[in-house]
C-alpha cells in the first residue's frame, strides 16, 4: 500500500493520551514538510462520553478554525485524498497511551537469561510484570501455578530455550503455562507471546491454541549472548493495542481512516529515538523521555542497541504510584519556597484524582515541577536498576510530554530537566515543545521524509547545551574556565565555582567553539579536556555550565537550600 | 468545552449494573426487589491446586506408562485420600489425594486436581429493583433516591442508617462523635485527620465512613478498615462541600448505602452513596457544558471543596497567577469572594433547572 503512495501529501496526526488529545496537520511549506499547526482538547474516553471520536472530531475542528483549512465534509466525515481545492487531508494516523492496566506474567527458562529478556520485553510496553517463572524457581509446581492464577494475567510472554537447545526444560515450564491456561474461565485467558526456542513454536502454539490466542515471534534468545528483542516488542505492542480496542470506546471505528493501524504511543516514540540514535555520536547514546499523565516512556538508542521503558507512574493519576515509592521530603526539598510535607502530599494525591487540573497558583505549579524533578530521577534510578542504559553520556536528551513543555519561562523546564535526569558530560537538550513524537514516530511509518524534515524544523526546541562538571572541589571553589568563541569573532569568557550553575549566551541555531579548561580536578567527559576546542549549539537557555556536582547534593539546612535553589535560578537569569 | 460533573441529587432515578468478573450463576430475577446485602450473582474462581506426578511417584519410566496407572478422569469429584493411581499386582503401591477437590486434568502423567475455589459474591449494594439480568454476568438495579458521588473510596461496601452530628460536620471527627449508639450506623463528618480515631469507629463497629476529606497520609490505615469509608472532596482538611452537605444532613436516620470503589475513569464507575426513597424520580443529566450560573466546586488548592456560582467564561485562554494559561471562569463564592479558576479544575455540582 504504501509504495503507492504520492511524494508529497497532507497528513493529520492525532494522539489519543489518557487527559488530552492533540491534532497535528503536516505539510508541504516551501518544498519541505513543515507542522502547520496543533490543536488540544480534553481526551473523552471517559465519563460522560466515553468514545475518542468525540475528542477527535473537536481537536480537528479546532484546526479547523486555526488554519482555515476545511477537512470534514458536510456529514462530518473526513474528506481524504485532499481536494484540489485544498480541503481535506491525505492521511491519517492515530497514537495512543490510553492504555488500561494489564498485567503480564512472563515465562522462560534461566533467570538471568530468558527471564530476563523476557522482562526487559515487558518493560517496552504499557504492562505490568506481576509474576515470572522459571526453571529455578523454587515453588512447589501447584503453588507456582496458584501464583499464577492469582495474579489474572492479561498477557503472557513464553521466552526461553536457545535455538537448537534442550526442549526438555522448555516443556516443563510449557506446562506450568498449559494448566493455567486451562483453569482460567474462558473470557479471562489472557493472550500469549512465545518468542522462545523456534523449534518449539509450532508445537507451543498447537497445544496453547485450544485454549487462547497465541503469536509466535522470532526467539528473544536466540543464543545466550545475543538479545534480538525489536520483533516480539511489535508484537507485544500489537496485543496491547488489541486491549486497548477492548477497553477504549470509539477507537476501532476511527481506526478503519488511518493510513496505518493506530500505534502505542511509546513504540511510535521508540522509533523516533532509535532514528536519531543512527544520526549522533556514535560513543554516546540518544536518551528520551516522554512524561505523561499515567506512564513514563525512556528510550534509550545508540548506533548499534536500543532500549525502551515504560514506568506506571506520570503526572496524573500515575502521580498515586509515584508517591507510592517517594518519600514526599524527596519532592518538597526542590521547592524554593516552604510547603509542610503534609500538605504537599495531599495536594499531589488530590492532583491524581483530578489529573486535567491545572496548577492555578506559583506554588501549586513548582509543587507540580518539583514533583516531575523526583519522577525523572525515580525513571533514571529505575533504568539503572534494569541495567537498561548502555551508555551514562547522552546526546541529545529529547524530552516530550506536557508537564515540561507547559512550563512558564524555558529555565523552568532546563532546571527541572536537569536536576531530574542529572546528566553527565557535554549534552544537548531538546524539548518536543508540541508532543510530535510519536506522531512522527507513526508517520514515519509510510512517509519517513516527513518525520526527518520536521525533526530538524523549529517544531523543536533546543533548550540549551550543558556541560556537566563533576569535581571533589568544596564548594566556591572555581572549577572551571571556558571561553565561547562565537561566529562573528566575538567571544565571552566565564568563570565556574563548584555548586553553581551559569550559563553563556548562545542563541538557537548559532554554534560556538568552545575551550574548556579544569582549574581543579575533575571531571567533564571520558575524554580528558584538552585546549582543542569544542563546537556546540546554542538553546533558548543558551550554554549552561553545570558544577553542582553528580549526584546534586541539597544543603541539609532548610534555609541554606532554599537559597542555594534560588541561586541557581537566579544564575541561569530567572528573575 | 465537555465538562466534569460529580452528581448529587436529592432525588433521581438511580440505576447500576453489578456484574461479576468472570460468568457465574444469576440469583435474582427481573422485577425481583432486593436488599442492599442480598448476593444477586455470584462465581467461583479457582484458587489452590494439587499437582501431582504419577510418573515421578511410582516410577513409570514414559508418560504412557504413568498415565496407564491412572484410574480417575478429569472432572472427577474426588475425597480425601481417595486413591488417583495404583501400580496394581500383589504389593500395588498407591496414590491417593491430599486433599478434597476434582480433577481439572491429566497431562504428561501429571494429575492437576483443583482443590479450593474462591467464591465470588456480587451484592446489590443498595436497596432497589432487579430491572434487568444479564446472562451469566450481573445485574442492573433501580431505585429512586439521593446519590451522592465521592471522590475516593478504601473499596469496600456497607450500609446502614446514616448519624448526622452538627459537631463533626463542620469539623474533625472526634471520640464524642462514635459513642456506642453508632455501632452499626453510617457516620458523616467534615474530616478525620486522626489514626486513633478510625481505630475507635473500627473498635465501635461502625458500618461506614462518610468524610468530606482526610489527609493523604493515612491511606495505608484506611486502606485496611473493615468497613467503607468514602471521600466526598479529597484529600486534605476542606471538609464537606455545602452541596453534598445538603442532600446527606437531610436524610439522617435513614438507610444509606456507601459503595466507596476506586474511581475508574476508563469506565466511569465512582465511589457514591445511595439513599432510596419512596418517591418516583427522573434519570439524573449526566453531560453538560459549562454555564454561568451552574454551581461548581474547585478541587484543589486554598479554595479546594468549595462550592460557588460560575459569574462569568472568560473568552479564550486567561493567564492564571502560575503564569500558566487556560480556559478559565470566574467563580463567586459570597457577596465579597470571588476568584479566577481554570475550567477543568471544577467540578458541576449542581445543575441549573
Amino acid at each position: 500500500m504504501t509504495d503507492a503512495m504520492p511524494l508529497l501529501y497532507s497528513v493529520l496526526g492525532v494522539e489519543i493520551g489518557s487527559i488530552n488529545t492533540r491534532a497535528f496537520l503536516f505539510d508541504v511549506v516551501e518544498d519541505s514538510y513543515r507542522l502547520i499547526s496543533s490543536a488540544v482538547t480534553p481526551s473523552t474516553h471517559t465519563a460522560p462520553s466515553f468514545d475518542v471520536g468525540e475528542a477527535i472530531y473537536d481537536a480537528i475542528s479546532r484546526l479547523e478554525a486555526v488554519t482555515g483549512r476545511v477537512f470534514f465534509d458536510h456529514e462530518a466525515n473526513l474528506m481524504m485524498p485532499s481536494q484540489p481545492n485544498g480541503e481535506g487531508i491525505d492521511h491519517f494516523v492515530i497514537t495512543t497511551s490510553c492504555v488500561p492496566d494489564l498485567n503480564l506474567v512472563v515465562f522462560g527458562l534461566l533467570n538471568d537469561v530468558s527471564l530476563e529478556s523476557g522482562r526487559r520485553l515487558a518493560y517496552s510496553t504499557y504492562t505490568q510484570v506481576v509474576e515470572a517463572f522459571g526453571i529455578t524457581d523454587r515453588r512447589a509446581l501447584n503453588i507456582q501455578l496458584d501464583a499464577v492464577l492469582a495474579t489474572r494475567p492479561d498477557l503472557i510472554i513464553f521466552a526461553g530455550g536457545t535455538d537448537g537447545g534442550a526442549n526438555r526444560s522448555l516443556a516443563r515450564i510449557a506446562d506450568l503455562a498449559l494448566s493455567a491456561l486451562q483453569i482460567l474461565p474462558r473470557d479471562r485467558r489472557p493472550q500469549v507471546l512465545y518468542c522462545g526456542n523456534a523449534a518449539l513454536a509450532d508445537e507451543l502454539r498447537t497445544s496453547m491454541d485450544r485454549y487462547t490466542n497465541v503469536r509466535v515471534a522470532p526467539n528473544i534468545r536466540p543464543s545466550l549472548d545475543q538479545e534480538i528483542l525489536e520483533p516480539a516488542m511489535e508484537q507485544l505492542s500489537a496485543m496491547v493495542m488489541e486491549k486497548v480496542y477492548e477497553k477504549v470506546g470509539g477507537l476501532q471505528r476511527v481506526s478503519a481512516l488511518c493510513s496505518v493501524p493506530p500505534r502505542l504511543s511509546s513504540q511510535a516514540f521508540h522509533r523516533v529515538i532509535r532514528f536519531l540514535g543512527q544520526l549522533y555520536d556514535p560513543t554516546k547514546g540518544v536518551l528520551g523521555f516522554d512524561v505523561g499523565a499515567s506512564f513514563t516512556v525512556a528510550s534509550f538508542a545508540g548506533v548499534h542497541t536500543s532500549v525502551l521503558n515504560t514506568f506506571n507512574y506520570g503526572l496524573g493519576e500515575g502521580i498515586a504510584h509515584l508517591l507510592e515509592r517517594t518519600d514526599i521530603s524527596e519532592i518538597t526539598r526542590w521547592l524554593v519556597e516552604p510547603v509542610s510535607d503534609d500538605d504537599a502530599r495531599d495536594y499531589l494525591w488530590q492532583r491524581s484524582l483530578y489529573p486535567l487540573d491545572v496548577a492555578r497558583t506559583p506554588g501549586e505549579f513548582a509543587l507540580e515541577l518539583a514533583a516531575t524533578r523526583q519522577l525523572l530521577q525515580l525513571a533514571m534510578r529505575d533504568l539503572q536498576r534494569r541495567s537498561a542504559l548502555p551508555s551514562t553520556r547522552f546526546e541529545p536528551i529529547v524530552i516530550s510530554g506536557s508537564a515540561l513543555n507547559r512550563t512558564v519561562t524555558p529555565v523552568q523546564s532546563l532546571l527541572t530537566i536537569l536536576d531530574g535526569i542529572q546528566p553527565l558530560g557535554i549534552c544537548p537538550l531538546i524539548m518536543d515543545k508540541h508532543g510530535i513524537m510519536p506522531i512522527l514516530g507513526a508517520i514515519a511509518e509510510f512517509n519517513p521524509v516527513l518525520a526527518v524534515q520536521v525533526l530538524e524544523s523549529t517544531a523543536f526546541t533546543n533548550l540549551a547545551t550543558v556541560v556537566s562538571v563533576d569535581s571533589k572541589a568544596r564548594h566556591g571553589a572555581p572549577v572551571l574556565s571556558a571561553r565561547l568563541d562565537y561566529p562573528d569573532g566575538s567571544f565571552m569568557e566565564a568563570e565556574v565555582k563548584q555548586g553553581t550553575i551559569i550559563s553563556m549566551p548562545l542563541a538557537s541555531g548559532v554554534s560556538g567553539q568552545l575551550r574548556l579548561r579544569m582549574l581543579r580536578r575533575g571531571e567533564i567527559e571520558d575524554i580528558s579536556v584538552s585546549n582543542e576546542p569544542i563546537r556546540v549549539r546554542g538553546g533558548v537557555c543558551g550554554l549552561v555550565l553545570d558544577a553542582r556536582g553528580r549526584p546534586i547534593k541539597l544543603p541539609s539546612d532548610d534555609t541554606v537550600r532554599r537559597a542555594r535553589l534560588k541561586e541557581w535560578e537566579f544564575l541561569l537569569g530567572e528573575k | 468545552m465537555s465538562s466534569q460533573m460529580t452528581q448529587i441529587y436529592p432525588l433521581t432515578l438511580i440505576q447500576r449494573n453489578r456484574l461479576l468478573p468472570v460468568p457465574g450463576e444469576i440469583n435474582v430475577r427481573p422485577g425481583q426487589k432486593v436488599h442492599p446485602s442480598d448476593v444477586v450473582a455470584q462465581a467461583t474462581i479457582p484458587s489452590r491446586h494439587y499437582l501431582v506426578d504419577v510418573g515421578r511417584v511410582l516410577g513409570a519410566r514414559t508418560v504412557d506408562a504413568a498415565e496407564s496407572l491412572i484410574i480417575r478422569k478429569p472432572g472427577e469429584t474426588l475425597e480425601k485420600h481417595d486413591i488417583i493411581a495404583e501400580t496394581g499386582g500383589l504389593f500395588s503401591h498407591v496414590i491417593r489425594t491430599p486433599g478434597p477437590g476434582r480433577i481439572v486434568s491429566i497431562h504428561n502423567g501429571r494429575v492437576l486436581i483443583e482443590a479450593e475455589s474462591e467464591q465470588i459474591e456480587i451484592k446489590a449494594g443498595f436497596a432497589g429493583q432487579v430491572s434487568r439480568v444479564i446472562a451469566e454476568r450481573g445485574v442492573s438495579i433501580e431505585t429512586s433516591g439521593a446519590l451522592v458521588q465521592g471522590v475516593w473510596g478504601n473499596d469496600r461496601i456497607g450500609f446502614g442508617p446514616l448519624t448526622v452530628d452538627e459537631n463533626c460536620l463542620d469539623g474533625e471527627l472526634t471520640s464524642a462523635g462514635l459513642g456506642i449508639t453508632t455501632r452499626g450506623t453510617v457516620i458523616l463528618a467534615g474530616v478525620c485527620a486522626s489514626e486513633d480515631i478510625l481505630s475507635l469507629a473500627k473498635s465501635v463497629g461502625i458500618s461506614g465512613l462518610i468524610l468530606g476529606s482526610m489527609p493523604a497520609a493515612m491511606i495505608p490505615t484506611v486502606q485496611v478498615l473493615p468497613f467503607p469509608v468514602i471521600l466526598l472532596s479529597g484529600f486534605g482538611k476542606m471538609g464537606i462541600d455545602e452541596v453534598s452537605r445538603q442532600v446527606l444532613e437531610t436524610n439522617a436516620g435513614r438507610e444509606v448505602s456507601i459503595n466507596a470503589m476506586r474511581w475508574n475513569r476508563l469506565t466511569g464507575d465512582r465511589p457514591e452513596i445511595y439513599i432510596p426513597l419512596p418517591a418516583e424520580a427522573e434519570p439524573a443529566i449526566t453531560d453538560t457544558a459549562y454555564s454561568v450560573g451552574q454551581k461548581v466546586r474547585v478541587h484543589s488548592g486554598a479554595y479546594a471543596g468549595r462550592v460557588g456560582s460560575i459569574e462569568q467564561i472568560m473568552p479564550g485562554l486567561t493567564q492564571l497567577p502560575s503564569g500558566l494559561r487556560s480556559s478559565s471562569a470566574r467563580v463567586r463564592f459570597d457577596q465579597r469572594s470571588s476568584d479566577l479558576f481554570p475550567l477543568v479544575n471544577l467540578d458541576i455540582v449542581q445543575l441549573i433547572n
